[in-house]
């Protein structure tokens, strides 16, 4: 169980990057939804040792991850939403020092843990080749390997399917899936189907604070019967935008769906729709942004 | 297009913060330069104004190149702009043209580094015209001079390096790829400097020199002080062919970017790799259960080793492995070769290679370079996982933060290391190939520690500073400044190691005496600093940056989080380490010896001047008898004597005070003679007055004992105690009493006086000065000296001083066990000049007429002794016939330790530093054989000094040197014929004709030199040769025989150069008085030239060679005004056929002859037997003409 307690942090710039975020993340895939600059890389990072919070604190069971940095390492597996590496060195090499740095130490328990972890990622048969040649896809695999190095406890998993093609996603996500079974792991998207798929709880986060956190289904649940979709021309939306609260508009067959948050069928040509998490997403992000607009 | 991307590239570089901060350091610099001695680039010496145009056009050359690294920032920066930004693809979808993007940002780039210069300009202006300039070292401000210099050095200059860049930069698409072009450039800029030096090479040199220095202080290297104030080298010759060189050279490399530049992803590639098609086959299903084996994650102390050396390894060989790092060792070595080959050259000829001038080569050629290096992988290093981004993954592994940095830490020692061993390898490859075969590997493996230590230092320094900065830029500045800082404090005198980084005495080494008792210190010294490395590096693991940490505050609050235990013992221990260390130096530098700053040294040198120089005529007796019991203990550094002297009023009143001098390293332990009291005892100055209480009569004489103790304990902030060492103990009569004021302790600088309130330097008396005439060239207080001395030593080393061994025996002393006495007496008096050295030595014997001959060396170096032996005999030879017989019966050579390199002739014996004549390397026989003509120089002083001695007043030096030298040419030109005279008295020109420009006060004629060294060694070995050749060697020797019997052992008055050029004018009849006066009594410039050279053949075979000629002659005053003067003396003209092998040593002579010539232009023909290859006018050089090469000319043959 990883406790998240009255976490705040402000840039010197004056950006309100964590707003008293306090969640309480157990076992299991848990997914940080939100959208780009809303505070989930800051608070992933913080989870990760790199970055200092203000105030706040962050426990995994007894471990007071903040104040003791080394032991929570030791502990962490962090896949960043961007990383490099050398790109002359081959995959197998550069996990073997990844290995070596994480404190697998012992050779042959090194060798073992490098071939289990390129073969579960589906990397061993291009283990030769130097990563400056990897795809995307392969080299989140890759990515994912050494976040696996010493069995860790926490997964903090930082946007990873960003620029993979369906395919790829798919099978990253089956592994993250399986790696969800045994040990926290916080998967940060922007992407909702990838919550919708995998993970039995989330947190949707907006400028730094939650807006909601709980599982999927339920708050999917919480909007059944006042989700409202309509096909109507292009040259209407803006009109829609301004009489209803639109969630989301979709291109389709050359027209615009829309989806509207409503307590009850707002006109004519509406049906209701089963509400999906892209719908509870959007309809939090309208909700909180609403007031500011008003104000 | 163009105009609006130049203007965009200029905005974005003039908004760039960099910009700003470059040129006003830069700005700061010149500013400082121009108006303090604090910073010297170039400058104002001696006569020459701080804003002379000279000074100007040297410091913005400068300046234009000094900027090279930084300049990189903004053009390079300009070409890399779009890539690095990830803007490329954008512009190259735009319809513009490769021509106005390139020249656009080209151009923007350009006058960036411009205006850079520009501020440079302006900050020399400034700089000098602050209140706390000297106004009598400035001129008029001229800005012509900075047009000039701009026009003709800066722009080119930092066009050719821009276009450099731009083509480097688009080239490789990288900064760093762009630095390595960089130092690669500028290591074979310093290799063009070094071929520059050597004469033969230094048309080329200044050729090839990109920025035109060499091209410049070959234009001006003969300008004395007033054409450096007033004059701008002409845009013609050399200068002109330079600067159009590499103004092509620039805009080739611009028209090759423009060719080359691929506005693509792909970007340029030199070589296309074929790369293997990637397999991109379906991958096989994954295995569907994720098992991962249990891997436990180690923190025990092994695995942290474990991970330290995996790490350290892995920094090593990403660096080691890059090309940058063999592009720049292959760069380091070909420098170092470049030094191996032209360095320790005397005359053209060179050294054995031995191994201590080996490392100290490797250590000169890296030095600069490595600094650079260090300095670079520094910042590339600490910024390695950040720049590669990897750092997001790493930093969140549990791996403590001292292992990446002292991963870092070795693979900066591996670059030194592998530099030091590469150098090494190189040096033995040398010294192999040079036929040398004594390899010294230790010797090496002790300098790799040495230099390797001290340039350790220097990276934990630069990795600190690029720990704490945490940025890049920031962290290269911080180091540059670092640099700056020391060499400014070193300017401001504040030269104790204790408190620069890094720093220690060094340890000169020397083949008789190892690294001797100077290495102890240097480690004391590395010891402190290392510790005090240690604790930077503990507080860089501190600052180690991880995550996102910003802002000092946060920075700090993680730093003392990460105080540990661990941390903080280590932390301490090293700085209580370094504080102990420190104090056990301060102790050793300061309490048990003195440590004297630059500054209060001069301090102290004024305080002499104004408190005793009062006393300069005060009347004081002279030396008559000198006995002394020495005893030598080199292995504790100490000197014990016991010396009496008989000294006698040989002036004409009562003397009443004696005034004793004693260097202040010499203690006192007892001073007896006739009743006395003390006035003053002063040992800052060891200046001590007696006030006797009887005077001492006219002609009455009186007995002087002393003892003295010289103990040098401890170690010292430099090594400066050379004179008594383990094996090659040398010093010498200056560190016994003396009487009288002497000027030899005065400040001579007159920047310096000036600045202690002292007035001008007081010159040397007159020529006609008759009270001066009292006293010799050495000293006021004695003439002739009976000597005798009884040396001892420990039993395997010999004693030596001057005179005949009496007596030699060992005996057992209670307090210093067993001792080796050597008794010496001089038959007859000597100058009161003597020496004391003890070694262990290897003797070689020989004779000639009955006058042994004695070389005492050290074992390793018995390469020249025969080669010494020979010249002696020859020169003995030939100066008893040509003057007069010697006066000794023996006549002995031996050698000291390379802590000096000169000779040096007292009686019957000359001191002979093993780094001139004892490692010289004479197996060529084209090249000049120096040791034989240092041999010959010294023995000629047996006769110049120890018989003839002048008159301390002007001209004195002439009497021994000047004579000296042309003892020895004769000597030289008798064994290996007038040929290669020509080549040596070339050098002998060259010397002279630059150390007049370095003249800080006047210039005087030879016959009038103030002990100036250009004039009465170089300036001498020309006119005594020109004058041999114009009144044959018989006329000339006839004088000196003449004057050698008339003055030889002279008592007061003491003899003059008037009187000599008496004789002279006398032996050659007054038709030669005009060339007398020329060489002699004035200063002579000729300006003799062939413009054309053509030969026709004649019907009966011979040829007639007609010779187009420019001759002229100024006068030149002390700080070189120049008259035109009446050509009236006859000068060569000569016809030469091609010798066989085409050297010009072995040319073949076709027509020799002095003829008279018009004054300017003129022509003349000759006939000659043979086909003519050159002719000439004064082809061997032997008139005295500042360019030298346009005395002769190929002949074309019609």
């Amino acid at each position: 169980m990883l406790t998240i307690h009255d976490l705040s942090k402000t840039y010197a710039n004056g950006v309100h990057a964590l707003k008293n975020v306090s969640l309480e993340i157990p076992n299991g895939m848990f997914g940080l939804l939100g959208p780009n600059g809303a505070g989930k890389s800051t608070l992933m990072r913080t989870i990760a040792t790199l970055q200092d919070a203000d105030s706040g604190s962050i426990h995994l069971n007894d471990l007071d991850v903040l104040a003791d940095k080394p032991a929570a390492r030791r502990v962490l597996g962090y896949l960043p939403q961007e990383f490099g590496v050398y790109p002359k060195v081959s995959a197998e090499a550069m996990l073997d020092h990844f290995a070596v740095l994480k404190g697998v130490t012992a050779r042959g328990e090194r060798k073992a843990v490098v071939e289990a972890l390129l073969r579960q990622t589906n990397l061993w048969d291009v283990r030769k080749r130097k990563l400056g040649t990897f795809s995307g896809g392969m080299r989140q695999r890759f990515g994912i390997a050494q976040a696996l190095i010493g069995n860790p406890q926490l997964m903090i998993v930082d946007e990873p399917t960003a620029g993979l093609d369906p395919e790829e996603r798919n099978r990253f996500l089956n592994l993250l899936a399986e790696i969800g079974e045994k040990v926290v792991v916080i998967l940060s998207t922007h992407i909702v189907e990838d919550v919708t798929d995998l993970c039995p709880r989330m947190a949707i986060i907006s400028q730094g604070q939650v807006l909601l956190s709980g599982h999927p289904s339920e708050a999917m649940r919480a909007l059944d019967g006042r989700v409202w979709r309509k096909s109507v021309p292009n040259a209407a939306i803006e009109d829609f935008k301004n009489r209803y609260t639109v969630l989301s508009t979709r291109l389709a067959g050359g027209k615009t769906l829309v989806h509207v948050l409503a307590d009850a069928r707002p006109e004519d040509g509406f049906e209701a729709v089963a509400p999906d998490l892209e719908d509870v997403y959007f309809g939090q992000l309208r909700h909180h942004a609403a007031p500011a607009r008003a104000a | 297009m163009f105009k609006e991307i130049f203007r965009f590239e200029l905005r974005q570089q003039l908004k760039s913060p960099l910009f700003w901060m470059i040129a006003l350091a830069f700005g700061a610099l010149a500013f400082a330069a121009a108006g303090s001695d604090t910073i010297t680039i170039g400058g104002g010496i001696g006569n020459v104004h701080r804003n002379a145009p000279y000074v100007v056009v040297q410091m913005l050359t400068l300046f234009t190149l000094l900027g090279m690294f930084l300049i990189t920032v903004f053009v390079a920066g300009a070409a890399l702009r779009d890539f690095d930004a990830g803007t490329a693809e954008l512009f190259f979808a735009t319809p513009m043209s490769r021509s106005a993007y390139l020249g656009g940002r080209f151009a923007a780039g350009y006058l960036a580094a411009v205006g850079v210069l520009i501020v440079v300009a302006l900050g020399l202006m400034t700089g000098v015209l602050m209140p706390w300039v000297d106004p009598a070292r400035l001129g008029p401000t001229s800005l012509v001079a900075y047009i000039y210099a701009f026009a003709v050095f800066v722009l080119p200059g930092l066009f050719f390096l821009s276009a450099f860049l731009f083509l480097l930069a688009t080239l490789t698409r990288s900064m760093l790829g762009t630095y390595i072009g960089v130092i690669a450039f500028f290591v074979l800029w310093q290799i063009a400097l070094v071929t520059a030096g050597n004469l033969e090479h230094r048309t080329l040199g200044a050729l090839i020199d990109p920025f035109g220095l060499g091209a410049f202080d070959l234009a001006t290297r003969y300008w004395s002080a007033s054409d450096r104030n007033t004059r701008l080298p002409e845009l013609t010759g050399i200068l002109l062919a330079n600067r159009a060189i590499w103004i092509a050279v620039g805009a080739a490399m611009l028209a090759a970017t423009l060719a080359l530049c691929r506005p693509d992803r792909e970007g340029l590639r030199l070589w296309r790799r074929k790369r293997p098609a990637l397999a991109t086959a379906a991958e096989p299903p994954r295995q569907q259960t994720l098992v991962l084996p249990v891997a436990t994650l180690q923190t025990h102390a092994a695995a942290r080793w474990t991970q330290f050396l995996k790490l350290a390894w892995f920094d090593t060989r990403g660096v080691l492995g890059g090309v940058a790092f063999l592009v720049m060792l292959a760069f380091g070595l070909m420098n170092l070769g470049g030094n191996l080959a032209f360095s320790n050259m005397v005359y053209g000829t060179s050294v054995y290679p031995v191994t201590h001038l080996m490392n100290t080569a490797m250590d000169q050629s890296y030095t600069f370079l490595l600094v650079i290096i260090i300095a670079f992988y520094a910042g590339e290093l600490v910024w390695r996982e950040r720049s590669s981004r990897i750092s997001e993954v790493t930093d969140a592994f549990p791996l403590p933060d001292w292992i990446p940095l002292l991963s870092k830490l070795v693979a900066i020692a591996s670059v030194i290391a592998l530099f030091l061993l590469a150098g090494c390898v190189e040096c033995t490859i040398y010294q192999l190939w040079r036929g040398y075969h004594h390899l010294e590997p230790t010797l090496y493996l002790s300098n790799i520690a040495l230099a390797g230590l001290s340039f350790l230092l220097l990276g934990a320094l630069a990795l600190f500073l690029q720990v704490i900065a945490n940025n890049k830029f920031l962290g290269y500045l911080l180091i540059v400044i670092y640099f700056v800082s020391r060499i400014a404090l070193g300017q401001l005198h504040f030269d104790h190691h204790l408190y620069n980084y890094g720093s220690a005495p060094g340890t000169p080494y020397s083949d008789m005496n190892g690294y001797g008792h100077f290495l102890a210190a240097h480690l004391w010294f590395s010891a402190y600093w290392a510790c005090f490395a240690i604790a930077l590096l503990v507080v860089a693991a501190l600052y180690w940056a991880r995550g996102t940490a910003q802002g000092w505050k946060e920075r700090g609050r993680i730093a003392r989080a990460r105080l540990r235990v661990p941390a903080r013992a280590l932390l301490a221990a090293s700085l209580l380490g370094f504080i102990a260390l420190g104090g056990w130096i301060y102790y050793n530098t300061n309490v048990i010896n003195r440590y004297i700053p630059g500054d209060l040294a001069k301090q102290q040198k004024a305080d002499y001047e104004k408190q005793y120089r009062q006393y300069k005529d005060l009347p004081q007796p002279k030396i008559t008898d000198v006995k002394a019991d020495v005893d030598i203990y080199p292995h504790q550094h100490r000197v014990d004597v016991r010396g009496h002297y008989v000294i006698a009023n040989k002036t004409g009143k009562p003397i009443s005070d004696l005034h004793m001098r004693l260097p202040t390293e010499m203690k006192l332990v007892s001073v007896q003679f006739a009743p006395h009291d003390v006035v003053s005892d002063d040992r800052v100055q060891g200046y001590t007055i007696y006030h006797l209480a009887q005077p001492m009569a006219p002609g009455a004489t009186m007995n002087f004992d002393f003892t003295l103790q010289f103990w040098s304990r401890g170690f010292r902030n430099s090594p400066s105690d050379t004179h008594v060492v383990d094996n090659g103990t040398f010093f010498d009569s200056f560190s016994f009493p003396h009487f009288g004021y002497s000027e030899e302790g005065q400040l001579d600088d007159r920047n310096d006086r000036r600045k202690y309130d002292l007035p001008q330097l007081p010159r040397m008396p007159k020529i006609d000065d008759v009270a001066a005439r009292q006293f010799n060239l050495l000293g006021r207080d004695a003439d002739w000296v009976n000597f005798e001395t009884t040396v001892s030593t420990v039993p395997d080393q010999i004693a030596l001083a001057p005179g005949y061994l009496e007596k030699e025996w060992t005996a057992d002393t209670p307090d210093h066990g067993r001792r080796r006495y050597f008794h010496y007496k001089m038959d007859k008096p000597i100058l009161d000049f003597f020496s004391f050295q003890s070694a262990r030595y290897t003797i070689k014997r020989d004779a000639w007429n009955g006058i042994a001959i004695e070389v005492y060396y050290d074992p390793q170096h018995a390469y020249n002794v025969d080669r010494m032996i020979y010249a002696a005999k020859k020169s003995l030879a030939h100066y008893s016939a040509a003057y007069s017989p010697f006066q000794f019966r023996q006549m002995r050579i031996l050698e000291f330790p390379d802590y000096a390199s000169f000779a040096q002739s007292f009686a019957n014996t000359v001191p002979f530093s093993e780094s001139i004549g004892f490692i010289a390397d004479l197996r060529d026989p084209d090249d000049i054989d120096y040791v034989y003509y240092v041999t010959a120089h010294e023995i000629a002083h047996q006769w110049w000094a120890h018989q003839v001695i002048g008159a301390f007043l002007q001209g004195v030096t002439m009497l021994d040197e000047t004579f000296a030298q042309y003892s020895a040419l004769m000597v030289m030109e008798h064994e290996y014929g007038p040929q290669k005279m020509r080549k040596f008295l070339k050098y002998e020109l060259d010397r002279y004709l630059s150390g007049r420009g370095g003249e800080v006060v006047e210039e005087e004629p030879l016959a009038l030199n103030e002990n100036q060294a250009y004039i009465h060694y170089r300036k001498g070995s020309v006119v005594m040769y020109a004058l041999k050749d114009y009144l044959g060697e018989d006329v000339v020797d006839k004088t000196l025989a003449r004057y050698d019997r008339e003055k030889a052992f002279q008592q007061p008055p003491y003899t003059t150069t008037t009187e000599f050029l008496d004789d002279l004018r006398q032996e050659a009849g007054p038709q030669w008085s005009p060339l007398i006066d020329d060489l002699f009594t004035k200063i002579t410039l000729f300006d003799n030239r062939v413009t054309t050279a053509t030969a026709i053949k004649r019907a009966d075979g011979k040829y007639d060679v007609t010779l187009k000629l420019h001759a002229a002659k100024v006068y030149v005053d002390g700080v070189g005004k120049e008259t035109p003067a009446k050509l009236d003396e006859p000068i060569d003209i000569g016809v030469f056929a091609r010798a066989a092998d085409g050297k010009e040593d072995h040319e073949k002579v076709l027509y020799l002859a002095k003829r008279t010539l018009a004054d300017g232009d003129s022509s003349i023909t000759v006939t000659v037997d043979s086909l003519p290859y050159e002719a000439g006018i004064d082809p061997y050089n032997k008139l005295i003409d500042r360019v030298s090469d346009d005395n002769r000319a190929r002949v074309s043959v019609q």
